[in-house]
């Protein structure tokens, strides 16, 4: 380790400009919007940086910072990244700008706090992909709640209330159990040990998990307690119900962010806690949690088809694409993992772009619902041109991202069940089916008559607008063109995370 | 006694002395505020001082009966911290209703003197002596502002059932001087690890033991013996809710870790099923009444029940064989006095005008009304809740590990204690839900609170944000837990 912390500075500019930011004057929301998204890109640039600098075929942590914290119950402050860890981050930062660049015009009310809260979410996130201590997880995890719970229940739609209080009671059942087993796997390692230090340290768990020594019986537990809660913010079959609420009622850029990275974050803990600290359990309930991911891939799929809310469509639609993800990690090979972790970042792209999107035509319109729409083509080109873009990538149209993180899963998941295979790749049919409907019931046909009633309010999309998607869409581009510079990164972590789950195949 | 034992209790002494300087203040000045405060507040100053000057020391005087030592250091430095808190907060609700100050404090600064020599009690009859010190003053508290019936109501309940459960522990330590023929806690605990040596402990002993958890469960208001919680606090002038909500719970504590830790530390195994019962119903159904509440003062109240069951699991840890336990206690007792009195000054802030209800309506839009009041509330709030980086969840977090360190039932506990901690969620964001993302009802004015006000905010407000982040108080908390290894 040497020189600058730049995990830490990641982690904490955009705190700098929260704290910044609260200081400002709320009659100043221009300033305020400015600032906020200065402190965003800086953070992207860092992360950035981070990108550049990372050496992709080292295995391990790289860039890592480690302090003592709580030296009674060795609990550090201790950061480092891995490839997939760098691409969460490289996630969380590009969505975040985005996200604060498209609430410019739709946020006009208590910009401060809104920003203020968007600032210190960011900080949550990047802890939560960065944290290599299980306790500094959990508070990253848990900062990660508040700023969202406002952002829904302030900024949100009619049914922010309902919608906000919902996320926050299922996803703190979920979290305070993770906290009950995180505490108890520090204790396991503490009772072997016979001292704290480095019983929160998730590279000397590892080895003690790599050793065996967790029990059976109590990796049962600890893993269903932290299945749960990462399960939760997937969110899988049947966990899912806060997911529509809480995405339809949040506004854009909250749900972008939600989609975007939120729920990577639980896709993420199981990846890097529950599975490699404790095979033995994830094996044993390896088959149900696969059968939860078909059930949710193809449910997702089929509800979506009935939806008569843009939003809630994309929502129940990330049920489906999230699906893949838990089924690629699930089954245990190489090219699933790698296709789930590029699925994780396929799916912050498109449906964060989708959200984009549906957020422009309610900026305009101030409704979602699809019935109303029709014939936008003709209205708004650009903005229908676009869309068909992340329609096509979400559907997982070849040469665009969203098919080879697919195709991965597929590919992996054929190796272990063909049977399982089989009845995802339906459900790539089933998501053409609602996807275009969708699309085709929005953009084509004649103009519909409650469009046409909003005469010159409906103009297409601004520049600020077609510059929030730009970026996302040529992300698309080029990972669909050259998956490799993803999947460059993933070699590393994806053999260390067999090899942890592997233990247990073994003996 | 010899004169060196007044240089032990100096804390003590000082503490009488500022409530006797703050009445004759008055009674040069009388009605005048400014003076009796300042002294009080300088007063209490010093009592910190000469509790710092003797931290570190491990003695004891009058015969032994007192006992100056790290947990004596710890829970004086918090009592004295509360008092200080609570008059404070009190000018600003106070003032407005034409209650005088000067008794406000110099009550209050006996009762904490009372809470204080609990806190160093190390012999029974010295700790039903300082219980009652403790508490009469409370009582008067409660009824402070005599013209309000419900505030009168309140205390008269708080009075009669206070005072019946301290004729209860009495009795159960009778049975106790009895059985082991001594008050002294050494004494004690060294005759009852023989009688837990010699075989089953006989049917007085129970009965004592029966009485004894009783009478302490009622002080702490572990449910069943609740009731009179709801009623005292939000009767009380919300000043003196807030200090009821935590001085005699922190007092009854302080009893709890010289009676139960100190002196009946061998029965632990015989208290252990009643204290698990008593902390799984304490936490659950304080929980479960507080989310009904649409008064938040009385939420409040119900949600300090579900609190002290919280603690409560810290004392089940310790006598399911963790240390850690106690240090876990005084830390969620320090963590929660920050929070919660933070919490009820803002509500006496909303209050400040005479005749405004604490209705969570009354709470409506008050994050614009109010941008740093509201952010504050939430702020108290969320720790309370257990939020993290916030004192509550390391608080928590603390109990939790002793209690799953502890395993057995205790894991079920601590599971519990976790399920119940997402529950209490629903009701402390409830209020922020009415801060932000509700209009005030009609125009209502800003809330200005004095300066005496925002200085004790400021400091409950810093202390809810760094509490757990250094590890300094954890540590200091494990040094006073120390004292009682047996």
């Amino acid at each position: 380790m040497s020189g600058l912390p730049i995990l830490s500075l990641i982690t904490f500019t955009p705190l700098l400009g929260a704290l910044l930011i609260a200081f400002l004057p709320s009659s100043q929301p221009n300033l305020i919007r400015r600032v906020a998204l200065g402190t965003a890109l800086a953070t992207w640039v860092l992360s950035l940086i981070l990108f550049v600098a990372f050496t992709s075929q080292q295995a391990g942590f790289q860039f890592k910072e480690a302090a003592d914290w709580i030296p009674s119950f060795g609990i550090q402050y201790k950061v480092g990244v891995d490839g997939i860890s760098l691409l969460m981050v490289l996630l969380t930062t590009t969505l975040t700008w985005i996200s604060i660049l498209a609430s410019f015009g739709p946020i006009k009310d208590r910009v401060k706090g809104y920003m203020v809260s968007f600032l210190v979410l960011e900080v949550g996130m990047i802890g939560v992909f960065v944290a290599l201590d299980l306790f500094l997880f959990y508070i990253f995890w848990e900062i990660v709640l508040v700023p969202m719970y406002l952002i829904i229940g302030i900024w949100g739609g009619a049914n922010r209330i309902y919608a906000t209080m919902k996320f926050v009671l299922y996803t703190l059942v979920g979290s305070l159990l993770m906290l009950v087993a995180i505490m108890a796997t520090a204790f396991a390692f503490q009772a072997a040990h016979g001292s704290w230090a480095g019983a929160f340290d998730f590279e000397q768990l590892q080895r003690f998990a790599a050793s065996g020594s967790f029990g059976n019986n109590f990796q049962l537990l600890a893993f269903l307690a932290l299945f749960l809660a990462f399960a939760i913010k997937v969110p899988m079959f049947p966990f899912h119900t806060w997911l529509p609420d809480a995405h339809t009622e949040a506004p854009t850029a909250g749900s972008v962010i939600l989609a975007g990275v939120l729920l990577k974050l639980g896709a993420y803990g199981l990846i890097r806690f529950a599975v490699p600290l404790f095979p033995y359990a994830a094996h044993t309930f390896a088959w149900p949690i696969i059968v939860l991911s078909v059930i949710a891939i193809v449910y997702g799929a089929i509800v979506s088809i009935v939806q008569p809310d843009l939003k809630r469509l994309i929502a129940y639609s990330s049920v489906s694409h999230m699906g893949f993800v838990t089924l690629g990690i699930f089954v245990f090979t190489a090219p699933a993992l790698q296709g789930a972790i590029l699925q994780m970042i396929n799916h912050g792209l498109i449906t964060g772009g989708l959200f984009l999107l549906v957020g422009v035509v309610y900026e305009r319109t101030h409704d979602r619902s699809i019935a109303k729409m029709g014939g936008l083509a003709a209205v708004m080109p650009l903005w229908s041109t676009v869309f068909g873009f992340f329609i096509l990538a979400s559907a997982g149209l070849p040469g665009l991202s969203g098919f080879v993180g697919e195709f991965l899963v597929f590919v992996g998941s054929f190796t272990y069940a063909p049977a399982i295979a089989v009845a995802s790749i339906i459900v790539m049919v089933l998501a053409a089916t609602y996807l275009l409907w969708m699309f085709q019931r929005v953009a084509f046909g004649p103009v519909s008559d409650f469009l046409s009633g909003l005469g010159d309010r409906l103009t297409d999309m601004s520049r600020v607008e077609f510059m929030t998607l730009a970026p996302l869409a040529a992300l698309i581009v080029v990972l669909g063109l050259f998956p490799s510079l993803v999947l460059d990164l993933l070699n590393g972590p994806v053999q260390t995370f067999l090899a942890a789950a592997g233990v247990a195949v073994g003996g | 006694m010899n004169w060196s034992d007044l240089g032990t209790v100096a804390p003590v002494i000082a503490a009488v002395l500022t409530a006797a300087a703050v009445l004759i203040v008055d009674f040069a000045a009388p009605g005048r505020r400014a003076p009796a405060i300042a002294t009080a507040l300088a007063g209490l100053a010093v009592v910190a001082l000469t509790i710092v000057s003797l931290s570190g020391h491990r003695e004891t005087a009058f015969g032994g009966s007192y006992s100056l030592d790290n947990l004596t250091t710890f829970l004086d430095l918090l009592f004295v911290a509360i008092a200080a808190l609570t008059i404070l907060f009190a000018h600003d609700y106070l003032e407005p209703r034409h209650l005088p100050i000067a008794e406000f404090a110099a009550i209050l600064i006996f009762a904490v003197t009372g809470g204080m020599l609990v806190a160093a009690s190390a012999d029974l009859l010295l700790l039903f002596v300082a219980l009652e010190l403790m508490v009469l003053p409370g009582y008067l508290l409660a009824g402070f502002a005599k013209n309000d019936p419900y505030s009168t109501e309140g205390a008269i309940k708080y009075f009669l059932l206070g005072s019946f459960s301290s004729a209860i522990l009495l009795f159960g330590l009778a049975y106790v001087w009895g059985i082991t023929g001594s008050t002294r806690v050494d004494v004690v605990a060294a005759a009852l690890a023989n009688v837990v040596a010699t075989g089953s402990i006989q049917p007085g002993l129970a009965m004592g033991l029966a009485f004894m958890t009783t009478g302490v469960a009622f002080k702490m208001a572990a449910v069943p013996f609740h009731y009179w919680t709801p009623d005292a606090y939000q009767g009380s002038p919300t000043p003196v809710t807030a200090y009821l909500s935590v001085g005699p719970k922190v007092g009854a504590f302080a009893i709890a870790l010289r009676l139960f830790v100190g002196a009946l530390g061998p029965l632990k195994a015989d208290w252990l099923p009643i204290v698990i019962v008593l902390a799984a119903l304490t936490m659950t159904l304080g929980n479960l009444v507080a989310i009904t509440q649409d008064n938040v003062k009385r939420m409040l109240a119900y949600s300090s029940i579900a609190h002290t069951g919280y603690i409560l699991v810290g004392l089940a840890a310790y006598a399911g064989g963790q240390h850690s336990g106690i240090a876990a206690i005084l830390f969620y007792g320090a963590a929660y006095t920050f929070m919660n009195m933070g919490a009820f000054a803002v509500v006496t802030a909303v209050q400040r005008r005479p005749g405004v209800s604490s209705q969570i309506s009354t709470f409506a839009g008050l994050g614009r009304r109010d941008p740093w009041l509201g952010a504050l509330l939430a702020l108290f709030l969320l720790s309370l809740t257990g939020i993290p980086p916030l004192a509550g969840f390391w608080a928590k977090a603390y109990v939790i590990v002793a209690a799953i360190q502890a395993g057995g039932w205790l894991t079920a506990l601590a599971v519990l204690a976790m399920l119940n901690a997402a529950a209490a969620a629903f009701y402390y964001l409830r209020v922020v839900v009415y801060m932000y993302m509700r209009e005030p009802a009609e125009a209502a004015a800003p809330l200005s609170p004095g300066l005496l006000f925002r200085v004790g905010l400021a400091v409950t407000g810093i202390m809810t944000v760094i509490f757990g982040l250094f590890p300094a108080i954890q540590e200091m908390a494990s040094r006073a837990a120390d004292v009682l290894r047996g």
